[in-house]
């Protein structure tokens, strides 16, 4: 539940600094690679692109699964774990949020998510990944392996990384780097904040100004990429260096916005400069949700639990957008954008199937199509042949609470500790009652 | 009988001179005395002497700026000066009782920030108050100076009279009447000592306190009541206070007589007026008016019910921006309604029988003010209520009903001349105010318009005249010529009086080469005289013809007053269209979960009768006349409660200012009209306290509501909870996130809290005492003595101790938990829920040992320093110690879950499951103390529960059905047709609003009503400054 720009601000104003509050690592080691092949038999496996499968076993070997079927033989020296019942998931990945830049929200010296300046395509959210972080292994232990954070700001933001949750360090976590260029919308909508009521004239005015200013900036960018296709470039300006790689293609670009005139004006910039698009946010994508299908815009939609965006929308309006993306084509990821409660986003895909999703989508929402949309759909979020072997295992229904209960986590072959700071709390203070 | 028609010129002049006559009462006299006779007689009149009473062919005569008589029978004096007025009509002269004329103006503050420091204490002189918002002893009419422009500009609109007083503050002074003419003060003034102008806004006021609505509704009721003690107390020692004399106050000395003097409260809206009403009400403060808004119509039943006079401003909104398509995303159905029905207003309160005046107030231009009475007349509104509006009930509201108001022998000689009916299309021309005249058109005895059949050179011609006197055209067209008959223009066309010639040219019509000159005069409708014809003269006379109104203008000028939107409660989208009605129902064949030692009844049978649950049991038979519900394959369970919650609160969540407002009430701010109430239904939740923030160590006093969505604010309170209040510990009591200017409130740690709270409690006990001590004194002891004041921030402390009122306390880390159970123990008080209580597992032993309950976040962690030991299995460690454990949501998208909530105890920790549903309805309807009334299904308990398309603590549930006390207030089908409804009523609206084109566009931009922020426990800052909030869209709770 993370917090929009405007908030943000307030907070670096307001947070004082606490020099006591740098956390101390935690003691969970990161998982050591396995000694030799590992079957895992007996399960339901989820597998994504291949359908679900009864009674079935997952071979890994070298951290990558190497066979996936019903009556697997385990190779010579191979580990076997009965698994009977159980469900086999892959190992789920959150995207857009801050785990790891984030220790305590209110204490900014434990915040390093949003840095200054309109203009920072150089920025790479890896390096302020905090592989101890307290929260990380809260995560996990809801069967998640992967998050893709990006840093926050105004305007070009900077660029997401994909990391793994069971790391040493953050090149130790580091999946894909520069995953995409995040940019965030300037206002479309001629309402004032409600906390600084401005004329929609006013506002017209000042979003005017603000859309023409990120214009600029993509104009002198591209200026920068024109030229350094020439030869021309008197040297290296790091910002619009960063973001060749944005006009050449290699690297897609995600605008968080919500407002349907956004998502437009997103999508006719994406169009002007020929970049790829993903919209993060989208809470009006379900007004659009053709175009974007047909625009091959993807959409991370943030508020699976929202309140609905508008005083005349239906209660249940935020929670039936995955079910309009997933009717319309378009290919779309979940997300909480925040970064202690993505140990949540399991259960808002949950929520999902109950506002319209098939259990088969809502998992695709956390797993492949993620994958895609972070440019990575080729080495994990299903459970196939060749694919890292991050898996999940939960006794039941992974969606539902009532079934929910996570005994198992590799992330590429290696078995990751779910214990976590809360287990430890908990552990303790049993002690204390009666 | 002598008397003499007055030219215009001369008109005029006496009025300038009848300005001085009397200067020299109480003024030394410069130069010449000037005795000029104001002795006036305006005959011929339509007159309407008061609202519903009109005479025809009236005289009234004006002696020394006094009606002398009125009447159709009275003769013209000799020596007095005659108007002939036959064309007009004359109106009493228009009272504006809610204005700031002859006053400066307060200069609007600067916008504030919430980085500015707080201000704690105000300048102290000639015993003010101790707030800067109430200035009640300001008597406004010694600041008041005439405003020539201001007055012209107020007679232009046929006002003759203002009250008046600076609208700044929340005590704003007492008002005055001036007349609107032109003279000294001295003379003008016509009630110096007027009601007390009131608001809920501090307005300029830059001390912190009140930062909210509740905190100025508190700060109005401890003034009003303080004002009552001060007048049997000054004079007397206070047995509060060491017995020291009672102090000198001003503003209370200034408000002993209120009700006499009577007050104008401002109000922004319908909620608002209501409130005010009953805030007045508490201490009997009948004779007060309020200011309204235009949204009456939305609460029409409740206002009339209320006895008030109104105020009516006549603002109405320009239509919301339609015009582009992408604009409509940022429209409301809400605003779209408003901007339909805003102009029915008046019209709807008077049918209603509401009593109201009109005033100039809140229009940007105040040449809108007859443009949008006349459409309050189109829309229904009678020509005799709109002048009773502008008249006799503001005489009456302003104290001047014995002068003003009516054209009676002895009123001021204040009038208003009109051409035509004022309500229609009539134009003022001149005004009388004291008896001097003030001219805006000439006035002309003869009015020529019309056509008249005028042969001329033997030909049949129709001469056809239009416009007023001094700006007549006309033209001639030839009666033989049939519909291609050519209409030539009449030239030269002058007018004085009764007389009247132009020039006609023959060639045109006749082909004659010749102009016919022609010169008459117009007498009781018909019009005598020559043409000249050259050397021919030709007589001719011709009753004049009233000319037909051309059927474009007609329609032109007629709004469509036909109303598409509908009209709900509340009045926004998924309002209902009556107030949900108490059903007789029987569910048959669900499964219940009980919330009692029941447990889970599979294939069970619920019956509802008269709002309680009446038979749970297998196959029950259905009473006759009941309902059937067809429970197969769902779930029922008793309404989910919230005990923390901060939905439906009005303008404000913290009265974050002082570290103790025990004072401020939640009561007093409901919100009924908060979508989050319906989005909140639809979730489940039938029940939540709403409380205070949690800004300060001691805050205010908390409501619980039930979700009856459509009731009013009134009708959401639940009357079975007894009175409860927040209490708050830690980060932001000792305000650290809240910038650098916070750092001087007392306290600033944790340990600053804990004396902070003591104190307060020492306090109250010590008042207790007095006032304990004070009622065993003898009747002639009590004499000696002034009554104890009472101090409302002191009652709620006291009523704690004497355990009449609950504590819930905002709390995260154990050594706080621990500190205020001891301090607890220590000064006789008990903590009835911690709530949040993320550290609760860590002290669950002690809470359990003081019998306090815990209401906790199911896993919310990491978002401030002190929430960092918080964990997800909190519930289960404290519910396995037996502390009662709630879980809460403290925000309005939570609320909607809070079934999901607690199912994550039966993840993280394996509670049962009925145990842990139990953890959203009975639990927390214990911490509340309505347990004996709801949160469970058992018979003879209120009938509050859900239908679950499946299992309720399922991520896959779903509401289906909520009932408060019988009342189905949410259907997941209705909710369907409702969407539908709303869309197609508002691409209707929008519709209208194109259609309407740029007349829609016209009116005021800041008319409508904004929805409230989703307020957290810490949002905090100034409300009546809003750009001085510090809000958080995180969880920093």
């Amino acid at each position: 539940m993370k917090l929009s720009k405007t908030c943000l601000s307030l907070f670096v104003a307001l947070a004082g600094s606490l020099s006591s509050a740098q956390m101390l690592a935690h003691d969970m080691v990161p998982g050591k690679a396995a000694e030799g092949p590992l079957l895992l038999t007996g399960l339901t496996i989820h597998t994504v692109t291949d359908g679900i499968k009864a009674d079935s076993d997952v071979l890994i070997v070298d951290g990558k699964i190497a066979a996936v079927g019903q009556n697997l033989t385990a190779p010579q020296g191979a580990t076997v774990l009965a698994l009977d019942g159980k469900h086999l998931y892959p190992g789920l990945i959150a995207l857009a949020n801050q785990l790891g830049l984030i220790e305590i929200e209110a204490v900014r010296s434990t915040d390093d998510s949003r840095e200054v300046t309109q203009t920072n395509p150089d920025i790479k959210a890896k390096v302020g990944y905090n592989a101890d972080s307290e929260v990380i292994p809260t995560i996990r232990s809801n069967g998640f392996a992967y998050s893709m954070i990006y840093p926050d700001g105004s305007m070009l933001m900077g660029q997401s990384s994909l990391m793994q949750l069971d790391a040493w360090n953050y090149q130790d976590a580091l999946v894909a780097d520069g995953t995409g260029l995040h940019v965030r919308w300037p206002n479309a909508s001629t309402l004032g904040s409600r906390w600084n009521p401005k004329p929609a004239d006013e506002v017209r005015k000042a979003n005017a100004e603000q859309l023409a200013k990120l214009q600029q900036y993509f104009q002198a960018a591209k200026a920068y990429y024109d030229a350094e296709q020439a030869g021309l470039n008197r040297g290296v300006d790091s910002r619009w260096h960063e973001m060749l790689a944005v006009f050449n293609g290699e690297r897609p670009l995600f605008v968080h916005a919500d407002d349907e005139r956004q998502i437009r004006q997103a999508m006719l910039l994406a169009k002007e400069y020929n970049l790829k698009l993903t919209i993060v946010g989208g809470r009006d994508s379900w007004r659009l949700a053709d175009e974007l299908a047909a625009a091959k815009v993807a959409v991370i939609y943030t508020a699976p639990y929202g309140l609905p965006s508008r005083a005349d929308e239906n209660y249940s309006q935020a929670f039936t957008v995955p079910k309009t993306l997933q009717d319309a084509g378009v290919n779309y990821a979940l997300s909480l954008d925040g970064y202690w409660d993505t140990r949540n986003l399991v259960f808002a895909a949950g929520q999902a199937i109950s506002f319209g999703l098939t259990p088969e989508q809502a998992l695709r929402s956390v797993t492949i199509n993620a994958a895609q949309i972070a440019g990575v759909a080729d080495k994990i979020g299903s459970i196939e042949v060749g694919k890292a072997a991050s898996l999940v295992v939960s006794e039941g229904d992974i969606f539902d609470y009532l079934s929910h209960k996570v005994t198992h986590l590799w992330i590429d072959g290696r078995e990751v500790d779910l214990n976590n700071r809360h287990k430890q709390l908990h552990n303790k203070y049993k002690q204390r009652i009666n | 009988m002598t008397s003499e028609r007055l030219s215009l010129l001369s008109a005029a002049l006496l009025t300038v001179f009848a300005a001085s006559s009397h200067a020299d009462q109480t003024s030394p006299l410069q130069g010449i005395q000037d005795k000029t006779p104001n002795l006036i007689a305006l005959t011929g009149a339509t007159v309407y002497t008061e609202p519903g009473k009109k005479l025809e062919k009236a005289t009234v005569l004006i002696a020394d700026g006094r009606i002398s008589a009125v009447g159709t029978s009275v003769k013209v004096p000799a020596g007095y000066q005659q108007i002939d007025a036959s064309r007009y009509t004359l109106y009493p002269g228009f009272i504006d009782p809610y204005t700031q004329y002859g006053i400066e103006a307060a200069k609007p503050a600067k916008p504030g920030s919430y980085r500015d420091a707080p201000v704690y204490k105000n300048e102290r002189k000639g015993g003010n108050a101790s707030n800067d918002a109430i200035h009640a002893q300001q008597r406004w009419v010694s600041e008041f100076k005439p405003d020539a422009k201001a007055a012209e500009a107020l007679r232009k609109l046929g006002f003759t009279a203002a009250q008046s007083a600076r609208f700044d503050g929340i005590f704003r002074g007492q008002a005055f009447v001036s007349s609107l003419g032109e003279g000294l003060p001295n003379q003008l003034v016509l009630k110096a000592d007027g009601p007390q102008f009131m608001a809920f806004s501090k307005g300029t006021s830059k001390q912190s306190y009140p930062s909210s609505l509740m905190g100025s509704i508190a700060l109005i009721r401890q003034t009003l009541s303080d004002a009552n003690w001060y007048s049997q107390a000054y004079g007397k020692t206070d047995v509060r206070y060491f017995n020291q004399p009672v102090e000198f106050n001003v503003a209370l000395q200034s408000l002993a007589n209120i009700n006499q003097q009577g007050a104008v409260f401002e109000t922004g809206d319908d909620r608002s007026l209501l409130r005010a009403h009953l805030l007045l009400n508490e201490f009997k403060l009948n004779n007060a008016a309020m200011v309204g808004s235009g949204f009456e119509y939305v609460r029409l039943d409740e206002i009339k019910a209320s006895g008030r006079s109104l105020i009516l401003p006549l603002n109405f909104p320009a239509a919301p921006a339609v015009e582009q398509v992408a604009d409509q995303l940022d429209v409301n159905l809400a605003d779209l309604r408003h901007w339909e029905r805003a102009p029915a207003n008046a019209a709807a309160l008077a049918q209603a029988g509401v009593p109201f005046a009109l005033t100039t107030y809140k229009l940007k231009d105040t040449k809108d003010f007859w443009p949008n009475l006349r459409k309050a007349v189109q829309y229904g509104l009678s020509a005799d209520t709109a002048l009773a509006a502008l008249t006799t009930v503001p005489a009456r509201l302003s104290g001047v009903a014995d002068k003003l108001g009516k054209i009676a022998p002895g009123y001021q000689a204040d009038l208003v001349l009109a051409s035509g009916d004022l309500f229609a299309d009539g134009e003022i021309v001149a005004t009388w105010v004291r008896g001097q005249q003030h001219s805006i058109k000439a006035i002309t005895p003869v009015d020529f318009a019309g056509d008249y059949q005028l042969s001329v050179a033997g030909k049949a011609v129709k001469v056809s005249l239009t416009g007023p006197a001094d700006k007549l055209s006309g033209s001639a067209v030839l009666q033989a010529g049939g519909a291609e008959a050519k209409s030539v223009k009449l030239e030269h066309i002058h007018s004085q009086q009764q007389l009247l010639q132009f020039n006609l040219n023959l060639a045109e019509l006749t082909g004659d080469k010749q102009i016919a000159q022609f010169s008459g005069q117009l007498t009781d409708n018909r019009l005598t005289g020559k043409w000249q014809l050259g050397s021919n003269t030709e007589l001719v006379t011709a009753q004049r013809q009233t000319l037909a109104e051309s059927p474009a203008k007609a329609a032109a000028s007629k709004p469509d007053t036909v109303m598409l939107s509908k009209l709900t409660f509340p009045n926004r989208a998924y309002g209902l269209p009556a107030l949900a009605k108490q059903q007789n129902v029987h569910i048959k064949n669900v499964t219940v979960w009980t919330a009692e030692k029941e447990g889970i009844l599979e294939n069970t049978d619920v019956i509802v009768r008269d709002g309680k649950f009446d038979k749970i049991g297998k196959n029950l038979a259905t009473p006759r006349g009941f309902d059937v519900i067809d429970g197969t394959g769902m779930h029922l369970t008793p309404g989910i409660i919230d005990e923390h919650s901060h939905v439906a609160i009005e303008a404000g969540v913290n009265e974050g200012t002082d570290a103790v407002t025990s004072e401020v009430r939640i009561a007093d701010v409901i919100n009924p009209e908060d979508i989050n109430l319906y989005r909140g239904l639809a979730g489940g939740t039938t029940t939540a306290q709403l409380l205070h923030g949690s800004a300060n160590p001691i805050g205010g006093q908390a409501q619980v509501i039930q979700f009856r969505w459509g009731e009013n604010a009134e009708g959401l309170k639940m009357k079975a909870a007894p009175p409860s209040i927040k209490f708050a510990l830690g980060e932001n009591v000792k305000q650290s996130n809240w910038g650098d200017a916070f750092t001087e409130r007392y306290p600033q740690t944790r340990v600053g809290v804990e004396t902070a709270i003591r104190d307060a409690f020492v306090a109250a006990k010590e008042y207790k005492a007095k006032l304990a001590a004070y009622d065993k004194l003898s009747k002639r002891q009590r004499e000696q003595v002034a009554p104890p004041r009472i101090d409302y921030r002191l009652e709620a402390l006291v009523e704690i101790l004497d355990k009449q009122r609950f504590i819930h306390t905002h709390s995260y880390v154990a050594s706080e938990i621990l500190m205020l159970i001891e301090l607890a123990d220590e000064m006789g008080f008990n903590i009835t829920t911690f709530t949040h209580i993320l550290e609760g597992y860590k002290t669950a032993k002690e809470m359990q040992a003081h019998g306090a309950s815990a209401s906790t976040f199911a896993d919310w962690w990491a978002y401030k320093m002190e929430v960092q030991d918080a964990i997800p299995t909190n519930a289960c460690l404290m519910a396995e110690q037996g502390v009662n454990v709630s879980i809460n949501s403290d925000d309005a998208g939570l609320q909607r879950r809070l079934n999901q909530e607690a199912a994550k105890s039966v993840m993280y920790c394996g509670m049962d499951e009925h145990e842990a549903l139990k953890m959203v309805t009975i639990n927390p309807a214990m911490q509340l103390k309505i347990d004996k009334v709801t949160g469970s299904v058992k018979a003879g308990k209120q009938a509050d529960f859900v239908l679950w398309n499946t299992h309720p603590l399922s991520v896959y549930s779903q509401a289906q059905q909520t009932w408060i006390e019988g009342t189905k207030y949410f259907d997941i089908n209705t909710d369907k047709q409702l969407q539908q409804q709303l869309e197609a009523e508002k691409t209707a609206l929008i519709q209208k609003v194109l259609n309407a084109g740029d007349s829609a566009k016209a009116g005021s931009k800041d008319a409508y009503k904004q929805d409230e922020p989703e307020w957290h426990c810490e949002d905090q800052g100034d409300w009546w400054n809003i750009g001085s909030y510090i809000h958080s869209h995180g969880h920093k709770h």
